[in-house]
């Protein structure tokens, strides 16, 4: 089974083609405000460079956020275009899995946090085996480190955004084999139905929200 | 000679579309998905709002154009798609997924400036002949274009601050009639009657034109009559606000079409649907012994059908580009 796994949520460009838990190729390119011009053309070159033809590709599985609103569209668009064009299964997961998954320490609890600005971000808490016990959100961190003084075991960040007072990080470099196998029997959704989990609504409906409340 | 069948994909703003164009001239399907109920609820398009949405709905609107045109992507030949001006992150949906279906399709994927697509509309309806002066009007853009030959675009003219679209906007968010503004007031246009004295916007020697004193000039307008506890004629300052903004457009257009010798004019963008411009227009081009066409409705406001029809130009040029296209808010017709 030929997986095409595909997380353009950050900054990076990560990639893999995956085939029955073998890493065929990957990228992990940071292309930063170059990701919607370059996202597919360095896809197409790794399809490329390992012979891969896209009609090989039996599933997708896509990071759909949260993250950076833009950089989640392209590779959402590039994934459901792909799935639905080819007839090819597909699957999201968000990124905060990817991040804790990825974790090569052993810890009791695994948190992902992605900077979403002015003091919030975009968190998760996973237990040791990656069930969630505190689900995605967006949460100022001041209340994110309140919830974990009652964590009951030893727990790590896990992050590629620098925050300033926050001990014990780890960075985050995608396992992706790791990743394709702990979701490659993740249950397929219509290619239609792929949205984005931005986790945070857009400031013009935030803004109608509070005058509806006042 | 094989007939072109080209895919157009269009996401520049608010609508997101799909359209099969054979041969630069017959629409095969042509499937618009707006959101303008959505952007209502804000007075105007919410860019993050639109990006959203686009992504949400391009594979369903792919899908159904291909179904309604009963064709699969082995019988199209290229793909043509808006890369810009416009919503960066609108562009970004259409633009990604038509290389996608470039790349996993081995399809020609060809870049079309959405004012290009505006004009190439007028295609569809009766084959265009050059040289031709072309006006495109609409909710970003106020320009004029002379076109020597196919596919040659000179800009001789555009807006120095607000589109006009853009102040037909604004103008009737102050009096309160609603968002979109464009067709509101050349409805109310027709009721009421020239009564309030409002400035001839950049009244000069050049094709450019400039809205915000004439939008600034009806705010103004419509405070002091407040202030003065006076009820304002929404009917008539449409009125008057359109017969001003028709005469500026009329009387640069005019002169472009004479200073370069020109008889063919073509309309363009969503603005040339304004029933009081395409009069004004049509009566000063009879007199004048010019030759002016607009298209339908439905191909002045944003579709793909256009962009399909521009891409078809380009494909016979062989003018398509790799993978890398990126998309540009701004970026001139060249």
């Amino acid at each position: 089974m030929k997986i095409l796994y595909l997380d353009t949520s950050s900054s990076f460009l990560y990639c893999a083609i995956v085939k029955d838990s073998i890493l065929v190729g990957e990228l992990k390119l940071k292309l930063e405000r170059e990701l919607s011009s370059l996202a597919l053309s360095e896809i197409s070159n790794l399809f490329l460079v390992t012979s891969t033809s896209a009609i090989d590709i039996d599933k997708i599985i896509v990071v759909n956020g949260p993250g950076s609103f833009t950089g989640i569209r392209v590779g959402l668009t590039i994934a459901k275009t792909f799935a639905w064009t080819l007839k090819k299964d597909i699957t999201t997961i968000s990124s905060l899995d990817a991040m804790a998954i990825s974790c090569q320490e052993k810890y009791d609890f695994y948190i992902p946090i992605i900077d979403a600005r002015r003091g919030y971000v975009y968190a998760c808490i996973y237990d040791k085996n990656y069930n969630q016990v505190l689900k995605n959100q967006y949460i100022s961190l001041d209340t994110l480190k309140v919830t974990l003084d009652n964590l009951p075991g030893t727990y790590t960040f896990i992050s590629n955004d620098k925050f300033e007072n926050l001990n014990n990080v780890k960075s985050y470099d995608p396992d992706f084999v790791k990743i394709v196998n702990h979701f490659k029997d993740k249950e397929n959704i219509n290619p239609h139905g792929v949205d984005a989990l931005y986790l945070k609504l857009t400031e013009a409906e935030e803004k109608q929200e509070e005058q509806n409340n006042d | 000679m094989k007939d072109v069948y080209i895919l157009g994909i269009e996401s520049s703003c608010d609508e997101t579309s799909a359209s099969i164009v054979r041969n630069g001239t017959d629409e095969i399907a042509t499937v618009v998905l707006s959101q303008i109920d959505i952007h209502t609820n804000f007075g105007g398009v919410v860019p993050e709002i639109a990006s959203r949405h686009h992504l949400k709905n391009i594979t369903m609107v792919l899908e159904e154009c291909l179904n309604k045109a009963n064709m699969t992507m082995k019988d199209i030949d290229a793909i043509a798609v808006t890369y810009g001006p416009g919503l960066i992150g609108s562009l970004l949906v259409g633009l990604e997924a038509a290389k996608t279906l470039a790349f996993v399709h081995n399809k020609p994927l060809i870049p079309v400036h959405h004012i290009a697509g505006h004009i190439y509309a007028n295609n569809l309806i009766k084959t265009m002949e050059y040289p031709l002066i072309a006006l495109v009007v609409s909710g970003g853009h106020t320009d004029l274009v002379y076109m020597e030959d196919e596919f040659k675009f000179q800009h001789i003219g555009g807006t120095l601050d607000d589109a006009v679209g853009e102040c037909y906007d604004k103008v009737a968010r102050v009096i309160g009639v609603g968002y979109p503004g464009g067709p509101v007031i050349d409805q109310m246009a027709t009721l009421g009657k020239h009564t309030y004295n409002l400035p001839l916007p950049l009244d000069d020697n050049s094709y450019n034109f400039s809205f915000s004193g004439l939008k600034s000039a009806v705010i103004n307008l419509v405070h002091n009559e407040e202030q003065r506890g006076n009820i304002i004629d929404k009917e008539d300052l449409a009125t008057s606000f359109q017969e001003v903004v028709v005469d500026i457009i009329t009387k640069k257009t005019l002169k472009a079409l004479k200073e370069f010798k020109i008889s063919r004019l073509i309309l363009a963008g969503g603005v040339a649907a304004n029933k009081g411009l395409r009069e004004k227009l049509s009566t000063v081009c009879v007199e004048n012994n010019i030759d002016c066409s607009y298209p339908p409705i439905k191909y002045c406001t944003d579709n793909a059908a256009m962009i399909a029809t521009a891409g078809y130009f380009l494909y016979k040029q062989g003018k398509f580009s790799n993978l890398e296209l990126n998309a540009k808010s701004s970026v001139e017709l060249k």
